[in-house]
């Protein structure tokens, strides 16, 4: 239906014959009735150009240009498949690692939460400056915030405990659980997927025990059973009813499997939990009542705080003042994995802008190549504008391969780094591949594309000097040979950036790797036993760990055995440390009581891992609840607080509440000492510990099996099988040898190193590739000027030195640019966002050795070939 | 002579090109320069239509379905391109035709306002 061209130009053909025709009959001659027609006709174009406008639109003809530049572009890019290949890898590693990156950041940073109103959610937090630890709050604290403030229209509170749970699947099985009150899930705005959530009526020690499970934990452990609800279940002593089933959403503060009222466990119902204080465990959040805002609210509430603080004096440390944080809930979730986040897009983001340069570099040594074709063009009238457009298709081209690789790329990438920024933030466990991906990957290329299309100079259609390159010769000018060695010592300067970077994450990765730790980290198998019912001490709990040790010691293939409350690393840090006081040790004035950690260990538990006892004697069977209270110091508390580390016999005691609160108020004495290890970091500083029987405090939970000989995880089924023969329900889980619970906790820093070295390492790559394309295009641009040095007598090994120096100061001033520009940098983030720890000279004098090895062996092509030059040839090349 | 005959020609209306045309190939398949003749012949050669109006005129007509072409041979044995009216065309005609009379009375009406009132 729609008439071509053909048929447009045809169709006034006719007329004009026509029109002609009838002038001629009319009697005119030819000539003036050609003329005539014509006149009468007028402007033809016009008229056809109206003619084409009816059926296309102007942009068809814009587009119809772009896709005739674009056809031309591919095929003069299919003439240079090696610089084309180059450029859509490094571009594809640019924004494939960009857009990954900035998929999480977003999912993590900026994403809402799914609960109502989430932009009103508070997360209120107590802590002591110094300690950084969340002190988190007590009821009666809980109850003055619900009473007194007025900008929070409710609060909802959450505590974790542990719960032996039996009812959900085939073995009872240690749950983590929160606890909570009436109003948490309104306060939280959150929905069920299945039953109800708990509410008003399920709050108070009167109500029936009711729980609900997470999502994860239903759909992952109950493969989403949706007959779960109102099945009956155990919690530790007391039954609950499973009434509903939550919908997808963070786990914050704690991701626990089930959240259950707080008759379902007895120690919320107690008198310390309601009455005491200082008795804090309980995670406090707010709803902003309607038309406060968030500054108000934090405002009221530290004023009410300040007033309790100032009301009960007693339960406050005098020393320190407790400081009242309140954020959105939303920022206190990503706030851990902010710092992380932000330094791996900024890391990103240095790998685009070397992929850039990069690229910007060999477009450049392409472009002055083509500067004859170029010149050509403008001299046959083709306006800056055509000229510009020509190589903005090119480089739309290569940014368009650029950017689908990269999306391809990203897909896996989004994953990995997902389950990395999940180390730091729960939200990133909810990641997923999403648009973004593919509108930052677009986003970049055009950024790319445009950058790259204006870096080439065009030539201009006044010098006659253009045409005289169309011969196919090039020569260089110095602006853009200055360019080009820019572009090249950019790339050397931010690849050192990233190389000491990820030097400094390796070299601390290797010695905390080689760091020693006083273990027996082979033989060793730990187990968490946990006591059958949590939170009850006493006799029969002593007698349950003395019967488990004496059967699973009596196992062929067990060398020993003993319990304790606490496995290297794993548990490490869970526990405050706790001032003490020392016969004979009198703190200096303004000095507070030394700190120290308290582990309750059972006899034989330093023979089992492997810690020597320097002095005095290990704890016995004898030591018990009604003999003489004793402890056994580590050899740090010996050296610093005894006169010639002489600590056996003398006596110790805890000063602080919470020490005083492990039992009666007791001067012990020190029966031994025992080597230094430190259960809490990897690399191991001497650490105060003071340990004491388990049979006098009644509390352990950590079982520790020394095998004699082969493969300790033989032993695991027979260990658990004996414990399950003293007490049927009892959980037996988490059983890890010392060397590989260690490597578990170190692989965080495991992940780091290798995030960054892989950055560093295609940084790398990107640059040497650069650096090489510089001097080869340096060299063949100069074929002439070698070939008359060495006519005039210069050595081809001259000519080679000359290149391949070429290529070391090009290394040696970017490392320096970007030994001075990491520097600044590492002092602007120091100041904006976190301290920032500066490589040392091992990881930096690396990266520089990198560096220069690499731009060594990138310049020994071109020099080579420099070398090889064919004087003849050289000097008739132009 | 030339100028005189310019200065009795009248400027076409507005819209008006495209009712004519239509009504011109009423009596038949009829190509460009045949539209753009009869419109001046039978206007007594008060109207004259420029070539830069009348072609893309007949392009939009036939894109809006109201006229189809067809190539066909002219009278004077030259390959031309025939309009000719359609179904939907020759109800577009009198719509036109109807709107048009409606427009030249109501004109009529406020220019003559004595006439009009009996």
């Amino acid at each position: 239906m729609r008439p071509d061209d053909d048929d447009l130009d045809e169709e006034i053909r006719g007329h004009l014959a026509i029109s002609m025709k009838e002038r001629l009959e009319r009697g005119e001659d030819p000539k003036s009735a050609r003329l005539a027609a014509l006149k009468e006709f007028g402007n033809l174009t016009l008229t056809r150009d109206s003619m084409r406008r009816v059926w296309r639109h102007r942009w068809f003809d814009e587009a119809d240009a772009l896709v005739r530049d674009l056809r031309f572009a591919l095929r003069s890019l299919s003439r240079a498949k090696g610089l084309a290949a180059t450029v859509v890898v490094t571009l594809a590693l640019g924004i494939g690692a960009n857009a990954a990156i900035f998929s999480v950041v977003r999912g993590v940073l900026l994403r809402p939460l799914v609960n109502r109103d989430e932009e009103r959610l508070l997360y209120i937090r107590q802590s002591e400056p110094g300690i950084s630890r969340n002190l988190t709050f007590s009821v009666p604290e809980v109850d003055d915030f619900k009473s007194r403030v007025k900008s929070v229209g409710a609060f909802g509170d959450f505590s974790t405990v542990d719960f032996t749970m039996i009812g959900l699947g085939n073995e009872p099985r240690i749950v983590k659980a929160g606890v909570v009150g009436g109003s948490f899930f309104e306060v939280m705005g959150l929905r069920p997927v299945l039953g109800r959530l708990l509410n008003a009526r399920d709050d108070g020690p009167d109500a029936a025990g009711a729980a609900v499970l997470t999502h994860r934990f239903w759909s992952t452990s109950l493969n989403s059973d949706p007959g779960v609800v109102g099945k009956t279940i155990r919690l530790g002593p007391r039954p609950a009813t499973v009434v509903g089933v939550l919908e997808p959403s963070v786990p914050y503060p704690a991701d626990t499997e089930i959240i259950a009222n707080v008759v379902t466990s007895p120690h919320h119902l107690g008198a310390t939990m309601v009455t005491n204080r200082t008795h804090r465990m309980t995670e406090l959040f707010g709803r902003l009542a309607p038309g406060a805002s968030i500054d108000g609210a934090r405002a009221e509430l530290t004023a009410v705080h300040a007033a309790m603080v100032r009301e009960h004096p007693e339960a406050y440390s005098p020393k320190a003042t407790v400081n009242l944080t309140v954020t959105r809930l939303r920022d206190q979730i990503a706030a851990p994995a902010r710092t992380v986040l932000i330094v791996l897009l900024a890391t990103a983001a240095v790998v685009f802008i070397i992929a850039c340069s990069n690229v910007a570099n060999l477009i450049l040594a392409r472009s002055v190549r083509r500067e004859g074709e170029l010149a050509v063009r403008a001299a046959l009238g083709a306006g800056s504008g055509a000229l510009r457009r020509t190589l903005l298709a090119e480089s739309l081209v290569l940014c368009g391969a650029g950017a689908v690789f990269g999306v391809v790329m990203a897909r896996p990438l989004v994953a990995l780094v997902a389950g990395y920024a999940a180390r730091f933030s729960v939200r990133a466990l909810e990641v997923s591949v999403d648009s973004s991906v593919v509108w930052v990957g677009a986003a970049l290329a055009m950024a790319a594309a445009v950058l790259l299309a204006y870096v080439p100079r065009l030539p201009s259609p006044h010098a006659p000097a253009g045409l005289g390159l169309a011969t196919g010769g090039v020569r260089i000018t110095p602006g853009t040979n200055r360019r080009l060695r820019i572009f090249a010592t950019m790339q050397i300067a931010f690849s050192f950036v990233l190389l000491a970077g990820a030097g400094m994450l390796l070299a601390t990765l290797v010695a905390m790797q080689n760091a020693t730790t006083g273990y027996d980290m082979r033989h060793v198998l730990a187990f968490d036993v946990p006591s059958p019912a949590t939170g009850v001490y006493g006799p029969k709990m002593i007698e349950f760990y003395d019967q488990a040790t004496r059967r699973v010691s009596a196992l062929p293939g067990v060398e020993a055995a003993s319990v304790g409350t606490t496995v290297p690393w794993r548990d490490g840090g869970t526990m405050p440390r706790l001032p003490f006081a020392v016969e004979g040790y009198t703190p200096a004035d303004g000095e507070q009581n030394p700190l120290g950690r308290l582990r309750m260990v059972a006899p034989r538990f330093f023979n089992v891992l492997g810690i020597p006892l320097l002095a005095g004697r290990d704890f016995t069977d004898d030591d018990r609840a009604d003999s003489e209270p004793v402890a056994i110091v580590s050899q740090a508390i010996a050296q610093r607080l005894f006169s010639n580390g002489d600590a056996v016999n003398r006596k110790l005691w805890w000063t602080g509440a919470t020490g005083r609160s492990f039992g009666p108020q007791q001067r012990r004495r020190i029966v031994g000492v025992a080597a230094d290890v430190d259960d809490e970091n990897i690399v191991r500083s001497p650490a105060l510990t003071v340990y004491m029987p388990v049979r006098q405090m009644g509390l352990a939970g950590r079982l520790f099996v020394r095998a004699s000989a082969g493969d300790p995880y033989t032993l695991v089924p027979t260990v658990t099988r004996v414990i399950r023969d003293i007490a049927p329900d009892q959980p037996v889980e988490r059983a890890a040898t010392l060397e590989d619970i260690r490597a578990a906790v170190l692989s965080p820093d495991r992940v780091n190193a290798f995030v960054f070295a892989g950055f560093a390492g295609i940084a790398l790559l990107i640059a040497v590739v650069g650096v090489a394309g510089v001097l080869a295009f340096s060299v063949s641009a100069r074929t002439r000027e070698f070939g008359i040095r060495m006519a005039v007598g210069s050595a081809p090994r001259q000519l080679l030195g000359r290149v391949l120096s070429e290529g070391i100061v090009i290394a040696a001033i970017g490392i320096a640019a970007g030994a001075a520009g990491g520097y600044l940098l590492a002092l602007v983030i120091s100041r904006l966002i976190t301290s920032v720890q500066l490589p040392g000279a091992m990881p930096v004098a690396g990266a520089a050795a990198v560096l220069v090895s690499a731009a060594i062996v990138a310049s020994l092509m071109p020099a080579a070939r420099a070398a090889r030059v064919d004087v003849l040839q050289a000097l008739r090349s132009e | 002579m030339a100028k005189s005959s310019d200065e009795q020609r009248l400027e076409l209306l507005q819209g008006t090109l495209d009712m004519l045309i239509l009504r011109i190939l009423q009596w038949g398949p009829q190509h460009g320069h045949g539209i753009g003749q009869a419109i001046r012949s039978r206007s007594d050669e008060l109207l004259k239509v420029e070539t830069g109006s009348l072609y893309p005129a007949l392009h939009r007509l036939v894109k809006r379905g109201w006229l189809k072409a067809e190539w066909g041979i002219s009278e004077a044995n030259q390959r031309a391109r025939f309009y000719e009216l359609t179904a939907a065309g020759k109800a577009q005609l009198s719509r036109e035709r109807d709107r048009w009379s409606q427009l030249v009375d109501a004109i009529g009406r406020v220019m003559n306002p004595a006439a009009s009132k009996e």
